[in-house]
């Protein structure tokens, strides 16, 4: 029973963590809040939901997940070209970037819930069945499935971060951006490579949460939100302390549900968020990033 | 003697401020130039605007042709520079500033033996290679800065205040380096406030004043200047000029 509750967490805190990495890869290296990332999530997981839906034979689940995560990349530069490109140009100050991204978000829950409505949308199974056994310990596909592929993006990403040279760019520009240009870094490919990051996540981490808890408008701005209090508490703009955050945020969320229900859970999870940042403002990873939110 | 950079009435605005307003200065290849001034004299900016990190008017001419303004293709082209205090990046280790530095370098054969030159130019920094930069000391990060710069095989080294905040015999170094990375084939431009030192070492030497040249020659020559003995040396005009 516990073990399952603790996969279940784990898993969830995956996700969570595929969330705070795309809004925290954002923030590392533009330094404001992308709440633009929580409409992404939800644009996604439609997309994802009516592709999958769009052949007589459904398509298998990597293929979904791959579209999905193009559509993300699409849709980032989408709202880079429509909202974020004049700000940079301009030069303008951290507050317009940041109601830039909260406009686009609130217009396109707005958007899916004129096209699709308020209802919620059931994901298609991907299993037949819901559940295996190993040994005689009941696992849940969806959950272990969502597990593995979430932690392999993860370690992709690390790797990616810090072991490549676009990933060396990136940490160069995110800790000073005009140093970075006089090694001869392009800022505007860094800027593109970071929203493709951001896009692919939002499309990956969209049609996970579309299998786990079903599609509606709000799902992303909800998870979003999740994924803001992880990277917070991980210490803005480090991933690997967002990672970590998400996952305990995911296990903490699902032993209360389990326990308390899932009323309590919010209350808890901010209460968490709250009293940790009065006992420690820079996070678990220690940096404090200037000029928040 | 051939110039490898020809900069023609050059001009820099901050907003409706002019910085620097229309300056002549001919970079000879292969040779030390110094650009020397007090503070907020423009200095700064001028290697600022030939990096293009700030926008600039005029002509800046590069090998026969004019030079980019992205700041990320002058540095492809071969135009490098260390910028004031250092700014290594904290946070990184001193590989990765040094990887960094070689960005536009794409064979990693290449990046390896300059990785390797480095190392033996200042083998401290291989005894820390696996540091975080920012824990490094004064000195050191000055020699990373350099050493980062040498890094993507410049044409042109400029250097922004090298000596800044170091001790004596740490600046001693760092201008013996320099004088010995000049001798390699880099053409070096040197922005210092330590006239005394720097102009020592120079072939030739420009004195800059609120964005301005006040003053051109060689090195030797500027030394000896009683213009510049009085304004940047500290030797007192009614002093006998032999015994400074």
């Amino acid at each position: 029973m516990d073990l399952q509750l603790l996969i279940s967490g784990i898993s969830l805190g995956a996700v969570y963590a595929l969330v705070a990495v795309g809004y925290a890869v954002v923030f590392s290296v533009l330094k404001f809040s992308n709440f633009a990332h929580g409409g992404m999530i939800s644009a996604c997981a439609y997309m994802g939901y009516y592709f999958q839906r769009a052949f007589p034979a459904p398509p298998p689940f990597y293929v979904t997940l791959l579209f999905s995560a193009f559509a993300g990349v699409a849709l980032s530069f989408l709202i880079d070209t429509i909202a974020y490109r004049r700000l940079r140009k301009q030069q303008s100050p951290a507050i317009y970037y940041f109601l830039a991204s909260i406009a686009i978000s609130i217009l396109i829950v707005n958007l899916l819930s004129i096209f699709f409505g308020k209802n919620l949308y059931a994901f298609p199974p991907i299993f037949t069945s819901t559940t295996f056994y190993i040994g005689s310990i009941r696992f849940s596909s969806i959950d272990t499935l969502i597990l593995f592929v979430s932690l392999a993006i993860l370690t992709f990403l690390i790797l990616l971060i810090n072991r490549t040279r676009i990933g060396l760019a990136i940490r160069s520009v995110a800790i000073n951006s005009q140093t970075s240009r006089l090694m001869g870094v392009n800022p505007d490919v860094t800027i593109m490579t970071v929203f493709a990051i951001a896009g692919a996540l939002a499309g990956i981490s969209g049609v996970l949460l579309a299998m786990k808890l079903s599609v509606y408008p709000t799902l992303g701005s909800q998870m979003m939100l999740k994924g803001f209090v992880a990277s917070v508490v991980g210490g803005l703009g480090s991933l690997g302390g967002a990672i970590i955050a998400a996952i305990f945020l995911g296990v903490i969320e699902i032993y209360i549900t389990y326990y308390l229900g899932s009323l309590s859970t919010p209350i808890v999870t901010f209460g968490l968020m709250l009293i940790f940042l009065a006992v420690r403002p820079v996070g678990v990873a220690g940096k404090f990033a200037q000029e928040k939110v | 003697m051939s110039h490898i950079l020809e900069i023609r009435n050059l001009k820099i605005n901050y907003g409706v401020h002019e910085a620097v307003h229309g300056l002549d200065m001919d970079i000879a290849e292969g040779k030390i130039t110094a650009i020397i001034g007090s503070n907020g004299a423009g200095k700064t900016t001028i290697i600022n605007a030939i990096s293009g990190i700030v926008k600039r008017e005029g002509t800046v001419i590069y090998r026969g042709r004019p030079l980019t303004q992205k700041a990320h293709r002058v540095v492809r082209e071969g135009v490098v520079q260390v910028p004031e205090g250092r700014r290594v990046f904290a946070g990184l280790s001193v590989e990765e500033n040094l990887r960094l530095g070689a960005y536009t370098v794409r064979d990693k054969k290449q990046i390896q033996k300059l990785l390797e030159q480095q190392y033996e130019l200042f083998p401290r920094l291989e005894e820390r290679k696996r540091q975080d930069a920012g824990t490094l000391s004064g000195g050191e990060q000055q020699m990373l800065a350099i050493s980062r710069g040498l890094m993507s095989h410049p044409r042109v080294l400029m250097l922004d205040e090298p000596s800044l905040g170091l001790a004596p015999v740490i600046v001693e170094d760092v201008f013996n380096h320099i004088k010995r990375i000049c001798e390699d084939g880099v053409t070096i431009i040197l922005v210092e406030q330590n006239a005394k030192k720097t102009l020592s070492i120079c072939d030739y030497g420009y004195v800059i004043e609120n964005g301005r040249k006040v003053m051109e020659g060689n090195g030797s020559d500027l030394l000896e200047n009683e213009e510049v003995q009085y304004a940047y040396l500290g030797v007192d005009r009614q002093e006998d000029p032999q015994d400074p």
